[in-house]
């Protein structure tokens, strides 16, 4: 059972991201700013130059800020800092999933990237039909799995075997999200090879 | 992975977040409200007035004019010391010893991560289907965790690849003794990566 949650901790940790870059450049950023604010207000005490502003400089600049600026610079300013924060807000809140995820193992956690199993996919139902590199494209998405073929001109194409190879490829790899698939067939087709 | 604590990142990004969306709405408002820019000068100023009455009170020793500012800069300081500690605690946890054990008098037995990557890769050799390896290990919550990373070559069946991935950690447990928590990883190559990352022809 133990062994059971270290696998899905790891599973959940390796699909979803830490939003550690993110954090880093915050960080950064708040580190930089208090160290000048600080260091700043250091030499306004002992009445040295000012690095850039000084402690009183940037008071009065923030409190005259609406006298000072047109109302639409302001509004402006006020619409990118908010969507600034609207989307950190978003990348803490939202799900941060990766475009990977796992297969059923007994013994360790393990996490495909999402182009492996598509390439894999692709050359499946490539063998299945007998056709080209490049004439079968496949997404794969959240929760599903689309082909897209382009028949060969002048050759029937087995859709059922392409289905077939598509679904026993699927149910071979026991993904731990359900995706549902779908084949379609392009109108136009390549020429013959 | 690793051992960024990962909620303490979504609490202080969304901290961050509310913080400057509370900024950006006060910014839009003084922009548009007729009223707004004046409650924004009059809170300004009513600021500056209680702080000017904090220091000028608890004066202190030399140019230090009050303990008030001396706390301010303190304030300061301690934000800039907790933005250090959020940027350092940020990955970690990597470690070439992948398990360790005391013999008592007789001394202790180290297993490097190296003598595992030099067996995987001996052991991958010749298999077509993996472009490269590599091998790392990290101290998780449950003890030290051992990362497999397998580059697929194209098109192959990550079913596959999983199979080889347990062969060879079948072979490691019987080394080890015991078994230790793996992570398996199949990622593509580092070209398919850079084009766009889930479509595959």
């Amino acid at each position: 059972m133990k062994q059971d949650r270290t696998i899905r901790r790891m599973i959940r940790r390796e699909t979803h991201s830490s939003r550690s870059v993110p954090s880093m450049v915050a960080a950064s950023i708040l580190l930089v700013t208090f160290l000048w604010l600080a260091l700043e207000s250091v030499l306004w005490l002992l009445k040295d130059q000012p690095l850039l502003a000084g402690p009183a400089q940037l008071r009065e600049w923030l409190v005259g800020l609406p006298a000072n600026t047109i109302p639409a610079g302001m509004t402006a300013a006020g619409v990118g800092v908010g969507t600034l924060g609207l989307l950190i807000t978003g990348l803490a809140v939202g799900r941060g999933r990766r475009p990977r995820r796992a297969l059923a193992s007994d013994r360790s956690a393990t996490v495909v990237d999402d182009d492996v199993i598509a390439a894999a996919i692709s050359s499946q139902a490539r063998l299945a039909a007998d056709l080209a590199p490049g004439q079968v494209t496949t997404t794969v998405g959240g929760r599903s799995v689309r082909v897209q073929v382009r028949p060969t001109s002048g050759v029937p194409l087995d859709l059922a075997s392409i289905k077939t190879a598509l679904d026993g490829e699927l149910a071979a790899y026991a993904l731990d999200r359900p995706v549902t698939s779908n084949v379609r067939i392009l109108n136009e087709g390549a020429v013959g090879q | 992975m690793r051992r960024t604590n990962r909620a303490v990142n979504r609490i202080l990004l969304a901290v961050l977040g509310i913080a400057l969306m509370g900024s950006g709405a006060a910014l839009i408002a003084a922009g548009t409200l007729p009223g707004a820019a004046d409650t924004w000068a009059a809170v300004g100023s009513a600021v500056t007035d209680q702080a000017r009455n904090l220091a000028s009170s608890a004066s202190g020793p030399g140019p230090l004019r009050s303990w008030w500012l001396a706390a301010g800069i303190a304030v300061l300081l301690l934000g800039a010391g907790l933005s250090a500690a959020w940027l350092a605690s940020q990955g970690g946890g990597r470690t070439p010893r992948l398990a360790e054990q005391r013999d008592g008098a007789q001394g202790r037995t180290v297993i490097d991560v190296g003598l595992i990557s030099a067996a995987v890769q001996e052991a991958l050799n010749g298999n077509r289907s993996v472009v490269a390896a590599s091998v790392s290990a990290w101290e998780s919550r449950s003890g030290t965790a051992l990362r497999l990373r397998m580059e697929a070559r194209k098109g192959t069946s990550p079913r596959e690849l999983a199979d080889t991935a347990e062969q060879l950690i079948q072979g490691i447990d019987d080394w080890l003794g015991h078994p230790i928590p793996v992570l398996v990883r199949i990622t593509s190559g580092v070209r398919s990566r850079t084009s766009d990352s889930r479509r595959a022809k």
